[in-house]
């Protein structure tokens, strides 16, 4: 198996001297290729901004990030830009889809981005929306979707783009618990049959019984690393 | 097209601002669009008066007759210049003349006045000289039962000579041979009013005129009109090439004070209608800020997914220029029936208005595709201009804000 993440020593401070917070304090974690890690941790520990520094979204204070062999802290403007559209799928917690545009028409969105031709993309929708099981739904806005299909369409813009890696910061946080375990089934599904490699966080017991790699934050600390 | 999609469709989602911002781009269209075309409207008005009244719309002399008229200064060669004026296919029409100070005599009165020869066919093709007869009958070439010619007589003359139609009138001057000129004339028409500036003038017919200073076949101008007035410069500058021997100018030229303080106000017109115009956009930047702030999540989300910071501005001005478009069609359907009908009909105005010295009463608007395109451009780019710092501030939001709960 290669690393397909590779952190080391990661720092993150926030703030100025009196009111400084270590949010990550010397993170040194590797990721391979097709696990499905959950990142668990209370409120504060550091969950967001491990994702947030592993996704080229924020920047280190120092310490290195190297995602398929490129170190994202040496990339910059439009590169980096272009690294998360064709390297890396996004979830978000509260699902953040665009509004004004249909299912069907958020997941094309980001192919549209990587110049993916009509009917290749046209091909991909279907197919992303018959894995996340949405098939039928394509046309809706976010606005008539429930927050379990909301997030099932993120699932499937993220994988739109076939990145390398996906990365979830609390998929479930704003879902019931019965929806929140089914869509980590749709998920793990994914990262079953499809190799995908997925990264979420999570403080949800339900949940980390789903993934197969366990990385516990506590104050900005690794505080233990399990594979099952 | 997705990004058109998105953009059309983020206008539709708020309903009322979108109303509201698209409606003070429709006024700021329309005002601007009116004002433009009574604007250009008056001025054509003016032109018109001014160059119908006896300029014409380019004028061709001997040498510097305009600003050192002489006598002998002469254009030679009546037919060359006639072949070359009728042969050209921009010009409608065109007149000679002949000029020469003369001193007017009637019974024991006496006043100085200006000789103007023109060619009784061919001058009503340039200017409104017939429809300046106040008084009487608009000559004829031939002379009448008697012998004399007859003489067209301004205000001026008609009050200081006591002269009235039917008078008898003698003129005395100079001829081009430096013999002395003097004759007796019929007065068949009185002129214009005291403010004219031919209210001093005699008009005799051209050959009348001729023959009385000896001029021979020589006149000493041409006046014509075009097709296209907006083209006379263009076309004069071609006749100036073609006649290379003699002097040929546009109106521009020949009326330079009038045309100088002319644009001078019209300078002035348009940068108060360009800066209603903007005072209009300051508006619509507050829309198009506030906009982009409420949707700061959203642009996290596009940022974060991997769409460019430009690619994010460009959304934004494709926004605000698609909601500019459709304002200025609304715009455009509005006020064309208003700019027909003050274009085809117009209105009499209570009080006549002064424009470049120039009075007058009847208010038209100009009908033509630079009224509507020119505020139609200017909307268009400063909807573009003006979404630029807006598209700025989105592509600064940094993609992490799509994250945490909020
Ligand atoms: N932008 C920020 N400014 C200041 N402090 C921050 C910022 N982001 C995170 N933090 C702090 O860093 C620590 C880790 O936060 P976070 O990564 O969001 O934790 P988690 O996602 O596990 O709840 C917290 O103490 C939080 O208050
Ligand atoms: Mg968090």
């Amino acid at each position: 198996m290669t690393n397909l993440i590779e952190t080391r020593d990661l720092c993150r401070t926030f703030g100025s001297e009196e009111t400084k917070v270590t949010a990550l304090d010397h993170v040194s974690i590797n990721i391979e290729q097709g696990e499905f890690t959950a990142i668990i941790g209370p409120s504060g520990s550091g969950k967001t901004t491990l994702l947030h520094l592993i996704g080229g979204l924020d920047e280190p204070n120092s310490g290195s990030v190297t995602l398929s062999g490129s170190n994202i802290a040496d990339m910059s403007g439009n590169q980096l830009s272009d690294f998360r559209r064709d390297h890396i799928g996004f979830i978000f917690q509260a699902y953040n889809l665009i509004p004004v545009l249909s299912a069907e028409e958020n997941i094309e969105y980001i192919m549209l981005l990587q110049g993916i031709s009509a009917a290749e993309r046209k091909k991909r929708v279907k197919e992303m929306l018959e894995l996340v099981e949405l098939d039928g739904l394509g046309d809706r806005r976010p606005s008539h979707l429930s927050g379990g299909q909301q997030q099932r369409v993120a699932v499937a813009r993220a994988m739109a783009s076939k990145p390398d890696i996906i990365l979830a910061d609390e998929p479930t946080a704003n879902l019931d618990s019965k929806t929140g375990i089914s869509l980590l089934d749709v998920m793990r599904d994914l990262n079953q049959k499809r190799k995908m490699t997925f990264v979420f966080s999570t403080h949800d017991e339900k949940i980390m019984d789903r993934a197969t790699r366990l990385i516990y934050l506590r104050d900005g600390k690794v505080e233990r690393d399990e594979r099952k | 097209m997705l990004t058109f999609q998105i953009a059309f469709r983020n206008i539709l989602r708020q309903k009322r601002r979108s109303l509201l911002t698209g409606l003070s781009m429709t006024g700021g269209y329309v005002l601007f669009v009116f004002g433009f075309s009574l604007l250009e409207g008056s001025y054509g008005n003016i032109i018109d008066i001014f160059t119908l009244d006896s300029t014409g719309h380019i004028q061709i002399h001997q040498d510097d007759y305009r600003d050192r008229p002489k006598i002998y200064k002469t254009i030679q060669n009546q037919e060359q210049i006639k072949v070359a004026l009728t042969d050209n296919p921009e010009i409608k029409s065109f007149t000679p003349r002949v000029f020469s100070p003369a001193l007017a005599y009637a019974g024991d009165k006496t006043a100085p006045s200006r000789i103007i020869g023109i060619d009784p066919v061919l001058e009503p093709t340039v200017s409104r000289l017939v429809q300046k007869v106040a008084k009487g009958t608009y000559f004829s070439t031939s002379p009448n039962p008697d012998g004399y010619y007859e003489a067209m007589i301004g205000r001026g003359l008609h009050i200081r000579l006591k002269l009235d139609v039917g008078d008898e009138l003698v003129l005395i001057s100079s001829g081009a041979d430096g013999s002395i000129a003097n004759d007796i004339f019929v007065v068949s028409a009185i002129i214009g009013n005291k403010t004219s500036f031919d209210r001093m003038a005699v008009y005799l017919p051209l050959v009348a005129a001729q023959e009385f200073l000896s001029l021979g076949d020589d006149v000493h101008e041409y006046a014509l009109l075009v097709n296209d007035k907006d083209a006379n410069e263009t076309i004069a500058r071609g006749l100036s090439a073609q006649l290379s021997e003699l002097t040929v100018a546009p109106w521009q030229e020949v009326e330079a004070t009038f045309y100088r303080t002319m644009q001078a106000d019209k300078q002035g017109n348009y940068f108060s209608m360009g800066l209603i115009t903007f005072i209009v956009f300051i508006g619509v930047l507050n829309t198009v800020l506030m906009s982009v702030l409420e949707r700061t999540r959203e642009f996290g989300v596009l940022r974060a997914i991997g769409s460019r910071p430009m690619q994010l501005v460009r959304l934004i001005s494709l926004e605000t220029f698609i909601l500019a478009f459709i304002s200025v069609m609304v715009g455009f359907l509005l006020i064309l029936p208003f700019v027909y009908w003050f274009a085809e009909v117009g209105m009499l105005m209570p009080e006549p208005i002064d424009m470049g010295g120039i009075e007058f009463q009847h208010l038209k608007g100009e009908m033509s595709a630079r009224v509507f395109w020119i505020p139609m451009a200017f909307i268009l780019g400063t909807a573009v201009l003006i979404s630029i710092p807006p598209g700025f501030r989105a592509a600064r939001i940094l993609p992490k804000e799509a994250m945490g709960s909020h």
